[in-house]
């Protein structure tokens, strides 16, 4: 039957289109591509934000501090509200949902109060930076801000930035007590592991309250 | 050939692994032995000793690092965070030339990571200087809480209770009961001597850790509490997972699925060709 020639004929057309679209794909994907480079600290700087800084005093009985609401890293642009976060079921730290904001894990002390307080935010999402991209730029002395819910600000200095392998994640050290007012802001670094999409470090950033 | 050398390689790899990931074991402490440094606290703790002055100073060095003036019975610093080291604390009584002999001194051996408290305690008789190691540990979902008896009235506190269950008994004067876990909740603490009593209310969160002194108040026995250190009182269990990838480097990504499609597309082509071919037949045979 002769209509069935131009049926046949772009079949063949489809076919060697979709040959060459496969191609050209493979083509595409055959390089790789290289890490995004953090914009070296101090581009997009911050200015500190203002309000009253309030270091409270470490005198026995209560010290009611009010809860954090938003954190400001004035050197590397970082200016993001403050979501709470718990523990998930198998105990681990929740994690923000979305990249772009960071979280106050509400098991740890609040920021300015003496202990250890826990702010996690991601490093990037599966296209973009997030939030904590530049935190490993961070060295010691930088500063850090905690809003709080009173319009109060906490303000912290970097002590020291530490990469550690997951597998070799010191909870102890990171979570545990410390007698004076601290900060831990933690994200992922290192190299990352595109089999299980996940990198294979965290980088903590240790700050102390300024008094 | 081939496969002995990809052994090799992966030997290597391995053993390079194993190098770089003993030192980031090793590198994990917490952010104040990464830093270097220590804390300090100090304290009067001598019911019938008079105001002191309080100077700390770094080994070695005759200008004093840390100076507390005026510090009375029952007074207790804030920490000082301070570098690792060999530190001697003296004390002088209130007022009294920086240079002038001290009434008392001791030696301080501070490690990075940890905090003490250095108190004067017992009766002005027998003043002396104290050392003491505070913990920066608690139990998971526990509250730590030592026991300093620094009240020379009764001489002994009989019994610390906490909740009304006894926590301490028998506790002699200038003495410690070192730190024990405590489950978290506003607990009443009362100490019981033969003279008398007292009570707090005192409320102790998972992950604190603190140190209840006895006094002798102006009008009888008191109870002060230190709050020593907190942390989580729930640790999280391993490491955070923040990152997927985006920013990340890629390899070059898997040929598979292109090379699925140009295979679909090859057989597209095929049955298209099979199909004129056909056709064009069908044409010259005429059926």
């Amino acid at each position: 039957m002769p209509t069935r020639r131009p049926a046949a004929l772009l079949t063949l057309a489809a076919g060697l289109v979709v040959i060459l679209g496969g191609t050209v794909g493979l083509l595409l994907t055959r390089h790789s591509t290289p890490p995004m480079r953090p914009v070296a600290a101090g581009v997009g700087a911050l200015p500190a934000p203002t309000g009253p800084i309030v270091a409270a005093p470490q005198s026995p009985g209560p010290r009611p501090v009010a809860a954090p609401v938003s954190l400001t890293i004035p050197l590397i642009g970082v200016q993001t509200n403050l979501i709470t976060l718990g523990l998930q079921s198998n105990g681990q730290l929740q994690v923000p949902s979305t990249t772009s904001v960071a979280g106050w894990y509400t098991g740890s002390p609040r920021p300015g109060s003496v202990g250890s307080s826990i702010i996690v935010g991601h490093i990037d999402s599966y296209k973009a930076p997030g939030v904590f991209y530049r935190l490993n730029t961070l060295t010691k002395g930088d500063k850090i801000y905690v809003k709080r819910a009173d319009g109060t600000l906490a303000e912290f200095s970097v002590t020291s930035v530490q990469s550690y392998l997951k597998d070799h994640f010191p909870t102890e050290d990171v979570y545990g007590p410390v007698p004076d007012a601290e900060l831990r802001l933690i994200t992922c670094g290192g190299a990352f592991d595109p089999a299980t999409h996940h990198y294979l470090s965290d980088i903590v950033v240790y700050a102390a309250q300024v008094s | 050939m081939f496969p002995r050398l990809t052994r090799r390689l992966l030997m290597l790899l391995a053993a390079s692994a194993l190098l770089l990931g003993i030192p980031a074991a090793a590198t994990a402490f917490a952010s104040s032995a990464t830093s270097g440094v220590g804390w300090i606290r100090l304290a009067h703790l001598s019911p019938n000793t008079p105001a002191v002055d309080v100077y700390l100073y770094s080994f070695g060095n005759s200008n004093a690092e840390i100076v507390l003036h005026h510090v009375a019975y029952g007074t207790v610093s804030p920490y000082e965070t301070v570098q690792a080291g060999d530190y001697s604390v003296a004390m002088r009584a209130a007022g009294a030339s920086a240079s002038s002999q001290p009434v008392l001194s001791t030696s301080v051996t501070i490690q990075a990571g940890h905090a003490y408290t250095v108190a004067g305690m017992g009766p002005e008789s027998g003043l002396r200087l104290q050392v003491m190691d505070d913990d920066l540990t608690t139990q998971t979902d526990k509250a730590a809480v030592r026991i300093i008896q620094a009240s020379l009235r009764d001489q002994v506190v009989s019994k610390v209770t906490c909740g009304g269950k006894t926590i301490a008994s028998n506790v002699k004067f200038a003495s410690v009961v070192g730190y024990q876990a405590i489950p978290p909740g506003t607990w009443t603490m009362a100490a019981v001597t033969s003279a008398g009593s007292t009570q707090k209310s005192v409320h102790l969160a998972a992950g604190t850790v603190d140190t209840l002194v006895v006094l002798d108040g102006p009008s009888g026995l008191e109870i002060d509490v230190l709050q020593d250190a907190a942390g989580a009182g729930n640790i999280p269990v391993g490491a955070v997972s923040t990152g997927f990838g985006g920013t990340a480097g890629h390899g070059p990504g898997s040929p598979v699925p292109w090379l699925a499609v140009i295979a679909a597309g090859a057989l597209l082509a095929l049955a298209g060709g099979l199909g004129v071919r056909r056709s064009r037949l069908r044409l010259h045979t005429g059926i």
